[in-house]
């Protein structure tokens, strides 16, 4: 174990810097393009702060798609996380927050937080935060024993739970008669363009501890791949890192979710694109998810505010497009 | 004589210039360009004194601008402002629910009139974060939309115009009263504002308030503003009249009609009285909302105009 380490070191670097520059790449994209169209160059001037300076561009840039761009890298950097944790401990390459109703689940609390009036945080992301745990132990429940191991019993307990969350979402939102509906409707879609500042803030200070944690556990992730047993004689506290990894994964699902609702498949297409990338070491995949998660939802939220020429449509609407199909080739892959 | 002449000459030349120096006075006395109004939320907004660059949040703010004069003022709106025409030549800033930030703050607005029920709270507060002023109304029935309209009259410099616009508002408003005041039967009215679902209108809407200041009975009243209804339901209130006012075009009032002819037990199937209406003129609060109104009138009481002609 010890000889490849400095290896390792050498490949955590070189990965975690390559996919940082894809980041940037995408945050450079992601403050260029806009609604009102200024133009790359004169974005570029004003980062570098040379050219003529116009103070609109400066609000544009720093105050409006700052935020968003910020927002759009914790989000796809969480979700993809969490791909990659559920897919570790459920030994499910499919498994995936979105796909299991672990979103549903939390939206299902955030709806009800909304609804009774609470403010976003801390109140609906802990609303949130309880609807999806909620879930996670009602799939667990679902698929536990021997069941676990079957990937079909664990998918389709998924899909049922996802479609009753569904249900409940219908249902509150039919419950609901005021101008609070088209909002909840956006914001169920996965809409990144009404965050500020401050949020963003918030949910960093959520969210980036629980990467460090998931990164302190990347190796556990490793040894619970190559089976039970085989983690426990490693040393692995097999119960006690699955409860955590679980519980950290749902309580970061929960924020971005009352944050900016559902944003699909995130979780499967980055976690299984950079597996084909830089192989199944999740020491390399714990940063490599941040990184590139976060590069891919900026680049698919750059995708839903230039699209539509009037207007812009949510971001979980682009993730869907591109996540869906790939679930289903997934799907009959691991079939054969 | 000469130099009484003389006298008056320089008297006058005199008042002139008391005049000149006190306007002077006056003018530089009140040097800051802007000033802090309230709201119909009951905010402080501190707005330029002679706005000139105007972002309207909601279609109906776009047609209250227009119907004041000062759209030459207006340089965004939301989508869905289609009226008068004109307006849909203005930049769009997104829909009233889902306004482009972005957009908004390209245009470089010195003032953003919001209305309550529609624009999200959040994009008021992040205008205002980014020192834009947002002015909230927050229309309710005619009287508050004729105080909307003074307000926003007040606010963009055409006080005149406003005065005239709510004067004539109300004496149309007060014909129509005069004209309903001696009706005996108030005719029961089923306002369909969606197709499918079967949505009408319940107490807390402008629409209600209409159907009752035209002399009938709203069928829908009630605490839920926009309640569902099955069709059993409207069958067994047995409307006498049943206007719909769908944003769905005539192909879909033929369909709806079609199923409303089904029962032919209906009264408002029996004599006929079932129409299609502009949705703009009965769910935007503007002084349109008058025409609604009188509209409404020949359409609940037709034998009103009868005798009259």
């Amino acid at each position: 174990m010890n000889t490849d380490k400095p290896l390792l070191i050498k490949r955590l670097w070189v990965v975690s810097f390559s996919l940082m520059l894809v980041l940037l790449a995408a945050m450079f994209l992601g403050l260029s393009l806009g609604s009102s169209q200024s133009g790359i160059k004169a974005v570029f001037q004003n980062l570098l702060g040379i050219g003529p300076h116009d103070p609109m561009l400066d609000t544009i840039i720093w105050k409006i798609r700052f935020p968003r761009v910020l927002l759009a890298t914790l989000v796809g950097g969480t979700l993809s996380l969490g791909g990659l944790v559920f897919q570790a401990l459920l030994k499910n390459p499919l498994a995936e927050p979105y796909i299991l109703g672990i979103s549903g689940g939390s939206a299902i609390g955030a709806i009800i937080g909304i609804l009774i009036g609470l403010v976003r945080f801390p109140g609906v992301s802990l609303t949130a935060f309880s609807g999806s745990i909620g879930t996670l132990l009602l799939i667990l429940v679902m698929s536990s024993g021997q069941t676990i191991l079957k990937k079909d019993a664990l998918l389709l307990s998924g899909v049922m739970v996802n479609a009753f969350c569904g249900a409940i979402i219908m249902f509150l939102v039919s419950l609901t008669q005021d101008a609070r509906l088209h909002n909840i409707i956006f914001w169920l879609m996965g809409d990144l363009s009404m965050v500020d500042m401050p949020q963003v803030g918030i949910l960093a200070a959520m969210l980036v501890p629980c990467f460090f944690l998931l990164f302190w556990f990347s190796n556990s992730m490793n040894l619970l791949l190559m089976g039970k047993e085989m983690a426990q004689t490693m040393g692995v506290n097999v119960k006690a890192v699955t409860v955590i990894l679980l519980v950290a994964t749902s309580f970061m699902v929960s924020a971005t979710v009352s944050y900016c609702g559902l944003v699909g498949f995130v979780g499967l297409v980055v976690p299984h694109l950079l597996r084909l990338l830089f192989g199944p070491d999740h020491r390399v995949l714990v940063p490599a998810c941040v990184f590139g998660g976060g590069a891919y939802l900026v680049f698919c939220d750059v995708l839903a505010r230039t699209l539509p020429d009037q207007g812009e449509m949510p971001a979980g609407v682009i993730t869907a497009m591109i996540g869906a199909p790939l679930f289903i080739y997934l799907l009959k892959r691991t079939r054969r | 004589m000469a130099f009484r002449i003389s006298d008056m000459l320089n008297c006058r030349s005199m008042v002139i210039f008391v005049l000149a120096a006190t306007s002077f006075i006056v003018f530089s006395g009140t040097p800051s360009l802007a000033r802090t109004v309230t709201d119909q939320l009951g905010r402080n907004v501190t707005v330029p004194d002679e706005p000139r660059r105007i972002v309207s949040l909601a279609p109906n703010i776009t047609e209250i601008i227009f119907a004041l004069g000062q759209e030459h003022l207006l340089i965004g709106a939301t989508r869905f402002s289609d009226y008068p025409p004109e307006a849909e030549k203005l930049p769009k800033v997104g829909s009233y629910v889902h306004l482009d930030l972005e957009k908004i703050v390209a245009l470089k607005p010195d003032l953003c009139i919001a209305i309550k029920d529609g624009n999200p709270i959040v994009v008021a507060k992040r205008l205002e974060s980014l020192k834009i002023p947002v002015y909230a109304v927050d229309p309710k029935n005619l009287e508050t939309i004729m105080q909307t309209v003074l307000e926003i009259g007040g606010l963009i410099n055409a006080e005149k115009r406003a005065d005239l616009l709510v004067q004539n508002m109300d004496l149309r408003i007060q014909k129509v009263k005069s004209l309903v005041s001696n009706v005996t039967h108030r005719p029961r009215v089923f306002f369909q504002i969606g197709v499918s679902p079967i949505v009408s209108v319940g107490t807390h809407t402008f629409i209600h308030g209409l159907i009752v200041l035209a002399g009938g009975t709203n069928l829908a009243e009630g605490p839920i503003s926009y309640p569902r209804f099955s069709r059993e339901q409207v069958l067994a209130l047995s409307p006498e009249v049943i206007i719909i006012t769908s944003m769905a075009r005539a192909a879909i009032f033929e369909q709806v009609k079609a199923e409303w002819n089904k029962w032919p037990d209906l009264p408002a199937v029996r004599n006929q009285r079932i129409f299609l209406e502009d949705s703009n003129f009965f769910d935007r609060p503007t002084p349109r909302l008058v025409d609604g109104l009188e509209l409404l009138v020949r359409l609940i009481h037709p034998e009103l105009f009868k005798e009259a002609e």
